[in-house]
C-alpha cells in the first residue's frame, strides 16, 4: 500500500493526471466519447503509436534518440506486402521475417551510433531517410493492396470481446516494464543513461547496452508496422509519417527525460493514451486537423513543463500557504525503482 | 581578532530545510575582514549549505544576512557577487567545452566596444596574470575538458580569485589538490587575508585548518556548536565537537599482510604514460602509491582496471595471467576501483542508494533470472548500516547525500562486488573525519579477510599511516618501493617532487 502511494507520487502521477483531465474535459464536450464503440476505436488508434513508443522510451532512457521508427514501420509494411503477396510466402513466416528485419534495422541504428560513435540524432536522421527511401525503391513508390485475407484478422480480431491490438499493447508494455525493472539489461539501460562513465567503471558494457535499446526499438517499430499493414491490409512507403514524433511525444509526456536515465514505460503508456484521447476528442468535436497539431504541441509543452516546474510549484504553494516545508517532491528527479 | 570592529558579514539564525532534512537550524556566525574563518563538521552537517546561502545559491527560510550592518537578501548568485562575495563551490562549476580563459570570465566577458565585441586579448592576458600570481602554469586557451581534476580545481580557484571580492568562500578547495598545490594555495590565502580579505574556508583536513585558520566554527547536524579562536582549540577537541564523541586512534592501522602473492605487475607500460612499472602485492597488504598530482598514479590504477591498454608487460592475479580490455574484465577477474571523481565516475543520480550499490554484481541478486528487488533493498540496507550511511539515502537519489556519504556508497558497491583487489583512488577526499576512520576500518576489515588494497592518496599522513609498503611514483615510473614504516613524510615528499635535498615540496 505504502509502495503503491509512493509509486503514484513519484513517476506516474503527472501523465496519469493529464490523462484523467483529458478524459473528463472531453466527456464534458461530447457524449459520444464514453461509448464502448468509441473507446474501442481509441484503443485501435493508439496501439501503433503506443507500441512504437516502447522503443522510443528504451532509446531515450539510454540518452539516445531514435528518429527512424516511422520509416522502419513503412518499410515493414512494404516488405511484408512484397513477401506475402508477390512472393507467396505464408503470412506467419512473412511476419516473422519482417520482425527479424526490424531487429536488423534497429541493429543498424545502434551500430552506427554506439560503435560508429555518430550521435544518435544524426545516425537515425540518416536511417530515417534511408529506410523510407528503401521502401520507395522496393515498391517503386506504389502502395500494395490486399496483401492477404488473413492479415486483417490480426488487427480487427477480438479475444473475449477485447480488440487484439489492445491486448498486444498491454502484453508488450507488461513485458517491457518487467524487462526494465527486473532484468540486468533493463537496469543497465538506466545506468548507461544516468551516468555513462560510472556505468563503464561498474563493468557495464555501455555500447552493447545502447545497441540493445536500439534493437528493441527496431523490433517495436516493426510490430507497429505490421499492425499498420494489417489495419489497411496493404503496404505503402507513405505509411508511418510522423510516427517517430508521436512516439517520442508519448515518452516525453510520460516524463522520460531526454537526458537519459529517468522515465518508465507505464508512464509512456499514459502519455500515448493522453495523445490518442485528445485527438479522438478533437475529432468527435469536428476540430480541424491543423488545430489538432497545435493542441498536441501545447500538450507536450504543458506535460513536460508541469514535470519540470513541479518542485517550484510545490515550493511556491507552500510558501503562499506557509505549509510545512520539506514535503515537496523534487521535480525531475526519479529513481528507477 | 579584530573583534572590536563590526563584522563584515553577520549571519543571524539562518535556517534552511531540504526535503527530509533540516540542513541548517538557526546558525549564527560573524565573519570579519582580514580573517580566515574555518567551517568544519561531518558530512552532511550543512557546511556547503551555509556557504551557498551566503553565495546567493540558496535562499534561507528564516534568519538574516547582514553585510556591514545592512540586512541583505539574495535572490541570485549575481547579487551576492555584487556584494563582494566570491565562491569556490565544492562541485565544479566549469564548462568543460570552453577554454580556461573563457571559463574564468564566464558571464562577465570584457567588452571592448559594441563594434569589436568581446576583448579576448585582454581576458587572456588577465588570465595569465592571475595564473602567474598563483604560480600555476596553464595555457589560457586550453580546453577545460582536457585538464585533470586537480587542474580543474586550480582553474576553479583562479576563477573565484579573478573577481574583486571582500569575502572569498572556499568549499573544500584542496580536496583534489596535491601537497605542493595545497601549500601554494595556503600561502596565497594568508596573503589575501593580510590584505584585508575575509575568507570562509571549508575543509575536512583538520591539519590544514589548524595551519591557516584564525577562528573555527563547528557545525553538527545543521546546528552551530561553537566558534572559537583556533589558538585556543586542540584538534581532538574539534573532532569531539564535530562527531560528538572521542575517536581514539586517528589511523587505526592493522597489519594483515600474508606471504601469499595476490597481484604481480611485470614491466607494464601504457600510452597514457605508465612507464615500465613493476611491483607485486601480497594478500592482505595495503600497497600505497605516493606522488604528486599528475605523477601517474591514477594511470597505473587505470591500467590495472582495464581502462587503459597495456603496450607492454603483463599482470597476474593469484598466479594467473589476466588480460584486461575493459573494466568488466577487471571486475570479473576480481579487481574493483573506487574512482577519484565520485560524482562524474562513481554515482548514479537516477538511482537510489541500493541500486547504486548492487550494480557491480547484479548477477548475485537474480532469482530465476530476474532481479530480486527485495533482496536488493536488503543488500542496500546492510551496506548502509555497515558503513554508517545516512539511511534516507537508501530510498532517495544518491544526489541528496552529502559528499562523504556518496563516497561510502561507491565503496559499498565494491565491497558488494566481492573484488579480491580493491584500488582506492583518493578514497577519503572530501570525507569527514568520522567517515575517514570508517574507511580505514573498512580497509582493515578487507585486508583481514584476505583482500588486498592499492591506496592512492595525496594525504601523506594517511598514506604513511595506512599503507604497508609505499611506491613513490613520478613521471609514470616507480622510483622506489619501501616499507611505510621506514619512510618519513619529508622523504616521501622530496622524492616524489624530485626535489631531493631542499624539500620545499
Ligand atoms: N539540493 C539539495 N536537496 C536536498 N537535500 C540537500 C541538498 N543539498 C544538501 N542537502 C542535504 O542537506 C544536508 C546538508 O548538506 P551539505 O551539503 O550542506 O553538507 P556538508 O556539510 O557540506 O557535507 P560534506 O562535508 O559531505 O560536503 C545533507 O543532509 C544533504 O543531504
Ligand atoms: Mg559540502
Amino acid at each position: 500500500m505504502n509502495n503503491l502511494v509512493k509509486f503514484f507520487r513519484s513517476a506516474i502521477a503527472g501523465p496519469l493526471a493529464a490523462l484523467i483531465i483529458a478524459v473528463i474535459l472531453i466527456s464534458l464536450t461530447t457524449d459520444r466519447f464514453l461509448t464502448t464503440q468509441n473507446l474501442i476505436n481509441v484503443s485501435l488508434q493508439v496501439s501503433t503509436v503506443a507500441i512504437a513508443a516502447i522503443g522510443s522510451t528504451l532509446v531515450i532512457l539510454t540518452a539516445d534518440i531514435d528518429l527512424s521508427p516511422g520509416s522502419a514501420a513503412a518499410l515493414t509494411t512494404c516488405v511484408l506486402a512484397i513477401l506475402v503477396k508477390n512472393m507467396q510466402i505464408p503470412l506467419p513466416l512473412g511476419i516473422l521475417l519482417v520482425l527479424v528485419m526490424g531487429i536488423g534495422l534497429g541493429f543498424i541504428n545502434g551500430f552506427i551510433s554506439s560503435y560508429g560513435r555518430i550521435p544518435s540524432f544524426v545516425a537515425t536522421l540518416a536511417t530515417m531517410s534511408m529506410y523510407r527511401g528503401l521502401a520507395f525503391l522496393i515498391t517503386e513508390g506504389h502502395p500494395i493492396f490486399s496483401i492477404s485475407p488473413n492479415l486483417e484478422q490480426i488487427f480487427y480480431g477480438k479475444l473475449l470481446g477485447i480488440p487484439l491490438p489492445f491486448i498486444y499493447m498491454l502484453v508488450l508494455y507488461a513485458a517491457a516494464a518487467i524487462f526494465l525493472r527486473r532484468t540486468r539489461s533493463g537496469r543497465a539501460i538506466y545506468a548507461v543513461g544516468g551516468n555513462e562513465s560510472a556505468a563503464h567503471l561498474s563493468g557495464i558494457h555501455v555500447k552493447r547496452t545502447r545497441l540493445l535499446a536500439f534493437i528493441l526499438a527496431g523490433l517495436a517499430a516493426a510490430i507497429a508496422g505490421t499492425l499498420m499493414s494489417a489495419r489497411l491490409n496493404s503496404g505503402s512507403p507513405n505509411y508511418g509519417v510522423g510516427l517517430e514524433l508521436a512516439a517520442i511525444a508519448a515518452a516525453v509526456i510520460g516524463g522520460a527525460s531526454l537526458a537519459g536515465g529517468s522515465g518508465n514505460v507505464v508512464s509512456t503508456l499514459f502519455g500515448a493514451l493522453t495523445v490518442a484521447v485528445v485527438q479522438n476528442g478533437l475529432n468527435l468535436n469536428a476540430v480541424p486537423a491543423a488545430w489538432q497539431n497545435l493542441t498536441l504541441g501545447a500538450i507536450i509543452v504543458l506535460a513536460v513543463g508541469v514535470d519540470m516546474w513541479r518542485g517550484d510549484i510545490g515550493k511556491n504553494l507552500s510558501r503562499i500557504f506557509s505549509f510545512r516545508k520539506g514535503d515537496e517532491n523534487p521535480g525531475r528527479q526519479r529513481t528507477a525503482s | 581578532m579584530k573583534n572590536t570592529k563590526p563584522p563584515l558579514w553577520e549571519l543571524r539564525e539562518i535556517s534552511k530545510a531540504f526535503p527530509g532534512v533540516q540542513a541548517l537550524d538557526k546558525v549564527s556566525v560573524s565573519i570579519f575582514a582580514g580573517e580566515i574563518l574555518a567551517l568544519v563538521g561531518e558530512n552532511g552537517s550543512g557546511k556547503s549549505t551555509l556557504a551557498k546561502c551566503l553565495a546567493g545559491v540558496h535562499q534561507p527560510e528564516s534568519g538574516e544576512l547582514i553585510h556591514q550592518g545592512e540586512p541583505v537578501e539574495f535572490a541570485h548568485p549575481f547579487e551576492a557577487r555584487e556584494r563582494g562575495v566570491a565562491t569556490i563551490y565544492q562541485e565544479f562549476s566549469l564548462v568543460p567545452t570552453l577554454s580556461v580563459a573563457e571559463n574564468i570570465f564566464l558571464g562577465r566577458y570584457v567588452v571592448k566596444s559594441k563594434l569589436t565585441g568581446i576583448d579576448w586579448e585582454m581576458m587572456r592576458q588577465q588570465t595569465s596574470e592571475i595564473l602567474n600570481t598563483l604560480s600555476i602554469q596553464f595555457d589560457p586557451d586550453e580546453v577545460v575538458r582536457d585538464l585533470s581534476v586537480a587542474e580543474q580545481q586550480l582553474i576553479e580557484i583562479t576563477k573565484a580569485m579573478s573577481v574583486d571580492s571582500t569575502l572569498l568562500i572556499m568549499d573544500e578547495p584542496t580536496a583534489a589538490l596535491g601537497l605542493a598545490e595545497t601549500r601554494q594555495l595556503h600561502e596565497l590565502i594568508l596573503r589575501l587575508a593580510d590584505q584585508g580579505q575575509a575568507i570562509l574556508y571549508i575543509s575536512h583536513r583538520l591539519d590544514e585548518i589548524f595551519q591557516i585558520a584564525d577562528r573555527i566554527t563547528v557545525l553538527k547536524d545543521g546546528r552551530c556548536i561553537d566558534t572559537q579562536p583556533a589558538s585556543s582549540l586542540e584538534m581532538m577537541e574539534v573532532v569531539r565537537m564535530m562527531i560528538g564523541f572521542d575517536i581514539g586512534q586517528h589511523y587505526p592501522k592493522e597489519i594483515n599482510v600474508t606471504s601469499e602473492t595476490c597481484l604481480e605487475v611485470d614491466h607494464i607500460s601504457t600510452e597514457t604514460g605508465v612507464n615500465d612499472v613493476s611491483f607485486d602485492i601480497k594478500v592482505g597488504e595495503v600497497f600505497g602509491l605516493g606522488g604528486m598530482v599528475g605523477a601517474g598514479r591514477t594511470e597505473i590504477a587505470n591500467a590495472l582496471f582495464g581502462l587503459d591498454r597495456l603496450t607492454e608487460g603483463s599482470i597476474k592475479l593469484y598466479g594467473e595471467p589476466i588480460q584486461l580490455s575493459n573494466p568488466a574484465d577487471a571486475i570479473h577477474a576480481g579487481i574493483g576501483l573506487v574512482p577519484e571523481n565520485r560524482k562524474e565516475d562513481g554515482l548514479f543520480f537516477n538511482f537510489n542508494g541500493s541500486l547504486n550499490i548492487t550494480l557491480s554484481r547484479l548477477s548475485s541478486i537474480l532469482k530465476w533470472g530476474f532481479l530480486n528487488l527485495t533482496q536488493e533493498h536488503q543488500t542496500g540496507k546492510y551496506y548502509f548500516e555497515k558503513l554508517n550511511i545516512t539511511s534516507s539515502g537508501l530510498e532517495r537519489s544518491a544526489q541528496f547525500l552529502s559528499g562523504g556519504n556518496q563516497q561510502k556508497v561507491v565503496i559499498a558497491r565494491w565491497l558488494f562486488s566481492q573484488a579480491k583487489l580493491l584500488i582506492f583512488d583518493e578514497p577519503t577526499q572530501g570525507v569527514d573525519i568520522g567517515a575517514k576512520i570508517e574507511v580505514y576500518r573498512v580497509i582493515n576489515d578487507l585486508t583481514s579477510q584476505g583482500y588486498s588494497v592499492i591506496l592512492i592518496s595525496s594525504d601523506y599522513l594517511e598514506l604513511l599511516a595506512m599503507s604497508d609498503r609505499i611506491a613513490i611514483v613520478r613521471d609514470g615510473k616507480i622510483l622506489q618501493i619501501s616499507p611505510a614504516k621506514e619512510l618519513t613524510e619529508y622523504e616521501l615528499l622530496s622524492i616524489a617532487s624530485g626535489a631531493e635535498g631542499n624539500g620545499n615540496g
